[in-house]
């Protein structure tokens, strides 16, 4: 991971996508981008190098899982640390998110403490 | 105990007629909250739904500009006392000798350099106040979500409601019509009343089911 990790932040709605930046420029990540949708956010993550991404589940076009599944799969990608960050509270939605290989899940409302350590414990995690 | 053909009957025309009366009900409902042109067109957008995610948006939008522009000048703010801070600091230390100042001037200086050591302190509750205004702004991702679910809800279940009601709404067993024998313009249809004399009476017989 680079000294100043690039974030790609997805979700359709701006006011959320703006509400996490903030907060990962408060925690000391200012790096951030931000896609409306999966399909969006892969062409972007083909385009150019992102260390982590954060994603809604809930979107038009392509969902976080559909995301994750893609990111996943295609090896230039699959490493990159997946935080998702959604009102989906199920217990199957959170299970299929693990199974799929995203390595944490913020069920919104949330707090800036649970994102920094969600953030921060896949850091360390990723060394 | 056996229920005989005609109770049964009855029951069901009664389950048809509360669903018919329910149906009418949500249709009104949605017409005063101001669906009824979506509900003419339910299967498109729902230009509705999109006011209010738009409008709830534009407001989080615009609380979460003033929380900027409130951070900024916050920033500027410490940024101006930790400069002054160190400077008066330096007068205080020269005040400390009892040089070229008064006790009440010593005692202003020391409380200057107090206020503006307090400053990075206030800033940083400020910063949480103005972070905890931030995040209530995710209404509009939660509420939006909800809304959308709600409204296309209503909108199937309305069409759902619509079609079991005209099909189940004639009292009568409908006839078997023979579709090569399709009748075409009605020649008098005054002298009938299974037809309709010309739009007002479509147009009647719409609005009667809730259209």
């Amino acid at each position: 991971m680079t000294a100043e990790p690039r974030f790609l932040i997805v979700d359709d709605f701006s006011t959320m996508r703006r509400i996490v930046r903030n907060l990962l420029k408060e925690i000391g990540f200012g790096n951030a981008e931000e896609a409306e949708d999966g399909v969006v956010a892969l062409s972007m993550l083909k385009a150019g190098k992102f260390d982590f991404i954060v994603s809604d589940i809930n979107m038009p076009n392509m969902n976080g899982f559909e995301l994750l599944k893609i990111v996943r799969s295609d090896d230039a990608l699959k490493l990159i640390p997946f935080l998702m960050v959604t009102a989906e509270a199920k217990k199957e939605d959170i299970v299929q998110a693990a199974q799929c290989g995203a390595n944490g899940y913020i069920v919104k409302p949330f707090t800036k403490a649970t994102l920094e350590e969600k953030v921060q414990k896949i850091m360390t995690k990723q060394g | 105990m056996a229920q005989t053909e005609a109770t049964v009957h009855e029951s069901d025309e009664n389950i048809y007629r509360r669903i018919g009366q329910l149906t009418r009900t949500l249709h009104d409902a949605l017409r005063e909250l101001g669906y009824e042109r979506e509900l003419m067109d339910a299967r498109d957008n729902l230009p509705g739904a999109a006011y209010i995610a738009r409008v709830t948006g534009e407001a989080a939008e615009k609380v979460l500009n003033a929380v900027d522009r409130a951070r900024t000048v916050q920033q500027e703010l410490t940024e101006q006392a930790d400069s002054l801070r160190s400077r008066w600091q330096a007068v205080a230390a020269y005040a400390a000798g009892g040089r070229a100042c008064t006790p009440a001037g010593k005692q202003l200086v020391d409380e200057t350099c107090e206020f503006f050591s307090g400053v990075g302190g206030q800033a940083d509750r400020t910063n949480t106040i103005l972070t905890d205004i931030m995040m209530a702004q995710d209404f509009h991702d939660l509420t939006g979500q909800v809304i959308r679910r709600v409204v296309a809800l209503a909108t199937s279940l309305e069409e759902q409601l619509v079609k079991l009601l005209i099909e189940t709404s004639r009292p009568e067993p409908r006839p078997q019509l023979d579709p090569y024998k399709l009748e075409g313009p009605v020649v008098a249809p005054n002298a009938r009343d299974d037809v309709v004399a010309d739009q007002k009476g479509v147009d009647d017989l719409l609005a009667s089911l809730g259209f």
